[in-house]
């Protein structure tokens, strides 16, 4: 073991490092890097060099294809319905959890956390099980000519599903956290709710619920399992960018299927661009 | 206005919080709420505020019931322990709120709001800070813009919950003078909260000395402090030495007899006199214009503390550490009966513990 007097020095920026410690931290580093180099970036590039590897014009061409263009569409429709909705019930949810005391409150909180815990697609398969010809309410949809699995709905219905946990869990800890002494001052000074909402607490939790909703984005754009077991594949129709690029690759038509992953991952870029500037206003939030 | 609180009764989940509570505060009074954590002051308040309703009983406002209403119907203004200023707000914006809220039919326009910001600022002796933001500002003036921002809607009652209980002591003092001087300036009806028995005493105008969800005794500085009711209200209103069991000679005393004998009541002397009792002193603390003694007694090894004024010390003694003299503890107050803690004043004896 080190001397104390020692240790202490090596945290101090500038004194010469003990040749162990910095021995330790060379070796570990570099570990960290190289496995993060080899597991993330590695496949990252590799996801460009091949969707670029026929030439641009060909990149280009396979976003552009009808089948390619739907599927973008239909994945933002369903992140332009689920992300909301999410965003919503997270807001109200986490509210309830954190600024009331009732019973059942523990159940709730490991409810929302189901679609975490449990395989996306069982999550599909419950949809499935519930709405298909042959599920619960299969017979009375049909007799209503409303059709939700192997049709838009059902990706929805399965996104929404997968994704709900995001703002709430991000949500939660913020709000209990600051308390309601803010919210109970602004009410004495006469507030009524909406204005208590909108002026107190939302200010407090914005940059954690815009965090939540990237990461919950993010999700609905990505999600393959659920959405696989409930769309059917319908080229054109029930399509969104992850099964496409299954679809594509399967038909080993590996350009085509880089060039789409390739959207997909520049998606999870933008993201992280994001998420670290929102983590970075918090941060200054907190000082 | 006046305040009414008939048999007031509030649970928490099983916890009885208050247990049939029943206060009249008159108008333009300055009241502390003052007793030990978990005695249910501050929920109290809150049901005043309306931040919490009760289970049982009324409250009226100038004789009409209030108990349904809304903490917005009320127009109370609340300062809260922590200030729970608006974090993302300057302090103009935090003082501007309550006005700013309004319907638009009642609002003041943009001019006379700045105004009154100003004037609140003033009277709170913090114009410079109206662009700061509240995490710039140090504990005891965040206080004082809590305060602006609830007398800027013009409160009919003024709720502070241990309003200077997160400040250093210096501050504290200062702000104790000044919130007294601006009651009464404006003489809006004041209810605080507080656990420290000198700011309840030096503030106030009456005191509601409070336990476990009881009141045990209303009354004004000097009554609670010099005619207390029971014996929790007597120990808790100031220091006291505590005798009980063999601490305590009893001549046809019951067992759970208590006595209770302040500081400045213990009597000192070097040489032996009657009814004395040989103690040692262990140490003595001379800051200050009072004297503090501890002193150990030598038959039952308790510890005492002996109060006495500087001037008295210095003709008595001085007492070194060390020293042995005797003590007298012929004023102490003993309270008996089947809970000690409750029994009344009434059946108090003083008497000479030989």
């Amino acid at each position: 073991m080190l001397p104390k007097k020692q240790t202490v020095h090596t945290s101090t920026k500038g004194k010469k490092q003990p040749a162990v410690a910095s021995l330790t931290k060379g070796i570990l580093i570099s570990l960290a890097l190289l496995f993060l180099g080899f597991f993330i970036l590695m496949p990252l590039i590799i996801v460009f060099m091949e969707a670029f590897q026929k030439g641009i014009e060909l990149y280009f061409l396979s976003l552009t294809e009808p089948d390619a263009v739907s599927a973008i569409k239909l994945t933002l429709l369903t992140a332009a319905i689920s992300v909301p909705l999410n965003t919503l019930f997270g807001v109200v949810a986490a509210w309830a959890i954190a600024k009331f005391e009732f019973k059942g409150k523990n159940i709730l909180i490991t409810l929302i956390d189901i679609p975490f815990a449990v395989s996306p697609v069982i999550a599909g398969l419950v949809f499935v099980l519930l709405f298909g010809s042959q599920g619960v309410l299969g017979p009375f949809l049909e007799a209503y000519d409303v059709k939700i699995i192997f049709a838009v709905p059902g990706i929805v219905l399965a996104t929404i599903f997968i994704t709900f946990p995001f703002v709430v869990r991000e949500l939660i800890p913020i709000m209990q956290e600051q308390g309601s002494e803010e919210e109970e001052a602004a009410l004495s000074l006469g507030a009524n709710g909406w204005q208590m909402f909108f002026r107190v607490t939302f200010p407090n939790i914005k940059w954690g619920l815009l965090y939540g909703v990237i990461l919950c984005n993010a999700r609905a754009m990505g999600e393959f399992g659920a959405v696989s077991v409930v769309s059917g594949h319908i080229r054109g129709l029930t399509n969104t960018l992850p099964l496409h690029v299954e679809i594509l690759y399967n038909e080993y038509n590996f350009t085509a299927a880089f060039a789409v992953a390739s959207l997909l991952a520049l998606l999870a870029l933008v993201t992280l661009v994001i998420k670290s500037f929102v983590e970075w206003r918090t941060r200054k939030a907190h000082c | 206005m006046s305040i009414s609180i008939n048999h007031v009764s509030k649970t928490f989940n099983g916890f009885q919080a208050l247990n049939d509570i029943d206060l009249q505060i008159p108008s333009g009074d300055f009241v502390a709420l003052l007793g030990p954590s978990g005695s249910g002051k501050t929920t109290l308040l809150r049901l005043i505020a309306g931040l919490e309703h009760p289970n049982e009983g009324t409250i009226h406002f100038n004789d009409l019931d209030f108990t349904d209403k809304t903490v917005k119907e009320r127009n109370i203004g609340f300062v809260f322990q922590h200030y729970a200023l608006f974090k993302h707000m300057t302090i103009y914006e935090n003082i501007a709120f309550g006005l700013k809220v309004k319907p638009r039919k009642l609002r003041l326009s943009k001019v006379e709001i700045q105004k009154k910001v100003h004037e609140l600022l003033e009277l709170v002796q913090l114009k410079e800070v109206a662009d700061r933001y509240p995490a710039q500002l140090s504990g005891g003036q965040r206080q004082r813009i809590a305060l602006a921002r609830a007398l800027a809607i013009e409160p009919d009652v003024l709720l502070l919950d241990e309003p200077f209980g997160a400040l250093d002591a210096k501050v504290r003092q200062e702000l104790r003078l000044w919130l007294r001087e601006l009651h009464e300036k404006m003489n809006i009806t004041t209810v605080f909260v507080t656990h420290d028995q000198e700011e309840a005493l030096e503030m106030a105008d009456t005191i509601v000395v409070m336990d476990n969800g009881k009141i045990e005794q209303i009354g004004t500085p000097e009554q609670v402090y010099q005619q207390p009711t029971n014996a929790f209200v007597y120990s808790f209103l100031g220091r006291v030495n505590e005798f009980r069991g063999d601490a305590l000679e009893r001549n046809g005393l019951e067992d759970d007899a208590i006595g209770y004998l302040r500081p400045h009541e213990v009597v000192l002397n070097k040489k032996a006199f009657p009814n004395s009792y040989p103690v040692k002193v262990n140490h003595v603390h001379k800051v200050g214009a009072a004297v503090r003694i501890e002193l150990k007694r030598l038959d039952t090894d308790h510890l005492i503390e002996a109060e006495m004024s500087a001037e008295k010390f210095r003709e008595t003694g001085p007492f070194q550490k060390g020293e042995l003299l005797y003590a007298n503890f012929n004023r102490m107050v003993i309270f008996q009966g089947e809970t000690a803690r409750s029994a009344p004043f009434a059946e108090k004896i003083i008497t000479n513990v030989n």
